[in-house]
């Protein structure tokens, strides 16, 4: 009965073992490759912790199951041993792991600095990132004001401010910055295969940047629970070359001008 | 330690589980339409009829059918999905399989694929096979089994029909019902926390449309507020799913809508000798079998003919209402933005003959006289308990604060355009489409001008004297 529990304890840990190394050719894992800049870093701060976890994991259950058979596997009559502890080996167990989280904290500064701190985003050919449009959150809806092509987004509405609704058009290849509102409740900008997530705050204007490095569609999903329409607040991120991103923001410029008459419309 | 209490407890945990999950059956999940309040305040004979005659809710059901079985009425102008053939020619096979041979009108063509064959009409009528095999050349439809009535040639069917209207069922059910109800009420489990209510379609009125003051909504109309969404609503935005799930769930949404008018039509003539009320103040005169009888004549006799040419009235308007005719267009292009184009706009707003500011007030903040004035209720000529401007549905609603730049209706220069030359269907937006076009194109300029004035008012002109407080009298819808 004990080699039963002992072999027990054994086995499950094994079994997640295998199903972590079984899980990304049964895409149980990421959604997809990083693509973006930041996703990269990110994937590599991940993959670090990971592999200091497994080896911990693995020890500790090792020595659990291993301290486990010993008691199932013991003489019945034995006396037992008596043991007023070891104090090296609490020292030992309390320095290692704190020198072990200092450095995962500290090795993770720079990635979280480049993502949350303001002043340290990246410059976009010496310049600071283009800000390319206002995302503002809403239940259960993204809507979108982008500036009038040629001019600077301004942290409230403009009078000639372009505004769509689930799709957000961004360039690729150079690190464009959104401003993230929300119009009631919190919710979060979350592009799993850009690996960008940034909580909407009301009343807070938080501006979120990412560099795409492929042309392509992306999910835009919200990751804060918002109310009962939460898990279809979904969106289309949508990253294109500059030029097309040009072509598309005049598109929606002459269509939010639309008067309804077949001949061209005046433009103001 | 004996096992048997253990075990014991084993098996009821799983007799417990078993029994928890037996309840759900497909049964379980099966819906119904609701009635509307006006079938429910007729005499009850009236409502449901006899064994042999067709009441208010048998002629509703006869027609539109219950969500889980729905009935197509081949005369609304709802596209149901499918193709209409004829059959051509039913043959029977060495084994035994029948196949049928289809003929399609002059200029359709026959789908790609196909998986089952609806019979309309004939001794088969009402019943729908399963297709095993299909040469959409030929036309040829090898069926899974042999109906279980002769086939004729001549005989009407459907390929795939009903497939739009099913589908845009799932789609309804999953995503708009639990705002605008089963039966398209606005009074699904999550209404009872919005406001603004969800739309009750059974009036047949939407508020934003682009067709003139006298027609229904255009399809295009429920297509972009499905896409779009409403903003400043509850109404989210449904731009990600395909465009077959967009027609699905639009042509659903018309298919509510005319079930809705369809019983408003029907109730109309009945209520007024039939419902309760009347009921009562009757009995006073004459007795309960008499008015029984005559109640029975109508139903079988007037009521059933006219309900066809109900619903051909109702067909026609939602027709016209798609077509071009219908469309509010401006006779001119937009006037220039330019501040002169926004005085004269402010100049409009103020004038007595337009009175925007009665209910938008003097700056444009929705806060005018007509919101602390209370209004009378046109069906029932009573006054509303509380103040302000109420819609067809009698909910309140607060005329648009134009500073805010949020236009529910869309904030396209033509979109504006519109909500003033047709009004707002339903609200005491009233239409304006005896105004210039060059006028409104002016006051169009003028409001989307309004969010961005440094001072309420800037533009400059002063306030006219002010329109004295009355109790207007709603537009004629």
């Amino acid at each position: 009965m004990k080699k039963f529990w002992a072999l027990f304890f054994f086995f499950w840990p094994t079994v997640a073992i295998y199903a972590c190394l079984i899980a990304p050719s049964r895409g149980w894992w990421f959604p997809g490759p990083p693509m973006s800049r930041t996703g990269v870093q990110i994937d590599g701060l991940f993959y670090l912790i990971l592999i200091i976890v497994t080896i911990t994991f693995v020890g500790t259950q090792y020595a659990l199951g291993y301290v486990l058979w010993k008691g199932a596997t013991k003489e019945p009559g034995s006396k037992a041993v008596f043991s007023h502890g070891s104090h090296k080996l609490e020292i030992m167990w309390t320095i290692v792991p704190s020198f072990v989280l200092v450095f995962i904290s500290l090795s993770q500064l720079d990635v979280l600095a480049e993502i949350r701190v303001i002043s340290s985003f990246p410059k976009d050919a010496g310049k600071p990132a283009t800000k390319v449009a206002e995302v503002m959150a809403r239940q259960f809806e993204w809507r979108i004001r982008y500036p009038k092509p040629g001019t600077e987004l301004t942290t409230e509405p403009s009078p000639e401010d372009l505004y769509y609704v689930n799709e957000l058009h961004v360039p690729t290849g150079k690190p464009v910055v959104i401003n993230l509102r929300t119009q009631d409740v919190q919710h979060a900008f979350f592009a799993p295969q850009l690996r960008v997530k940034q909580d909407a705050v009301p009343g807070l204007v938080i501006p979120v940047w990412f560099d795409i490095k492929e042309v392509g569609e992306y999910d835009l999903v919200c990751a804060e629970l918002c109310g009962w329409g939460h898990f279809k607040m979904k969106a289309r991120i949508v990253a294109q070359s500059q030029g097309s991103v040009d072509k598309y923001l005049k598109q929606l410029e002459a269509e939010q001008n639309e008067d309804g008459t077949k001949a061209e419309s005046a433009e103001e | 330690m004996s096992r048997t209490p253990s075990l014991n407890l084993l098996v009821l945990a799983f007799l417990l589980s078993v029994a928890a999950v037996s309840g759900c059956s497909d049964s379980a999940f099966n819906t119904s339409f609701v009635y509307s309040a006006g079938t429910l305040d007729l005499m009850p004979e009236a409502q449901n009829g006899t064994k042999d005659i067709d009441g208010v809710k048998a002629l509703l059901d006869k027609r539109f059918g219950d969500p889980q079985h729905l009935e197509a009425w081949l005369k609304m102008p709802v596209d149901f999905g499918g193709t209409m053939t004829t059959v051509g020619e039913m043959t029977t096979a060495e084994n035994g399989i029948p196949v049928v041979k289809l003929d399609v009108e002059e200029g359709k063509s026959l789908p790609e694929k196909a998986g089952s064959i609806q019979f309309v009409s004939g001794a088969c009528a009402g019943e729908t096979v399963e297709i095993s095999g299909w040469n959409a050349e030929t036309g040829e439809a090898t069926l899974a089994v042999v109906p279980s009535q002769s086939v004729a040639s001549g005989d009407i069917c459907f390929v795939d029909g009903g497939t739009v209207i099913q589908s845009g069922r799932v789609l309804y059910m999953r995503h708009c019902s639990h705002c605008h109800g089963t039966s398209g009420d606005g009074n699904g489990p999550t209404a009872r926390y919005l406001t603004p209510k969800p739309r009750d379609y059974r009036n047949g009125v939407f508020k934003f449309t682009s067709t003139n003051d006298m027609s229904k909504a255009a399809r295009e109309d429920v297509l972009r507020v499905v896409k779009y969404g409403i903003p400043g609503t509850y109404m989210p935005s449904f731009l990600l799913m395909t465009d077959e799930e967009h027609h699905a769930i639009v042509e659903y949404v018309r298919f509510l809508t005319l079930r809705g008018e369809f019983e408003r039509k029907l109730v109309a003539e009945l209520s007024s000798d039939y419902s309760k009320a009347a009921l009562d103040s009757r009995l006073k005169d004459e007795k309960k079998a008499d008015i029984l009888k005559e109640l029975n004549e109508f139903l079988a006799d007037d009521l059933k003919e006219s309900a066809n040419s109900l619903g051909d009235e109702l067909a026609e308007i939602w027709a016209t209402s798609d077509s071009e005719g219908a469309l509010v267009v401006p006779s001119i292009t937009r006037i220039p933005d330019s501040s002169e184009s926004r005085r004269r706009g402010r100049e409009l707003y103020l004038s007595k003959a337009l009175n925007c500011a009665d209910c938008h007030g003097i700056d444009g903040a929705g806060n005018g006289p007509q919101t602390i004035a209370f209004e009378k209720n046109p069906t029932t000529s009573e006054l509303y308990n509380e103040p302000g401007l109420h819609d067809v549905w009698d909910n309140l609603n607060q005329p648009r604060n134009l500073q805010l730049g949020m236009y529910r209706g869309g904030r396209r220069p033509i979109d504006l355009f519109r909500r003033i030359h047709a009004g707002i269907k339903g609200s005491r937006m009233p239409s304006f489409k005896n105004t210039p076009h060059e006028d409104i194109w002016n006051i169009v300029n003028y409001i989307l001008s309004v969010p961005f004035e440094t001072e309420p008012g800037g533009t400059g002109i002063a306030p006219s004297a002010a329109a004295a407080a009355t109790v207007t009298a709603p537009p004629a819808n």
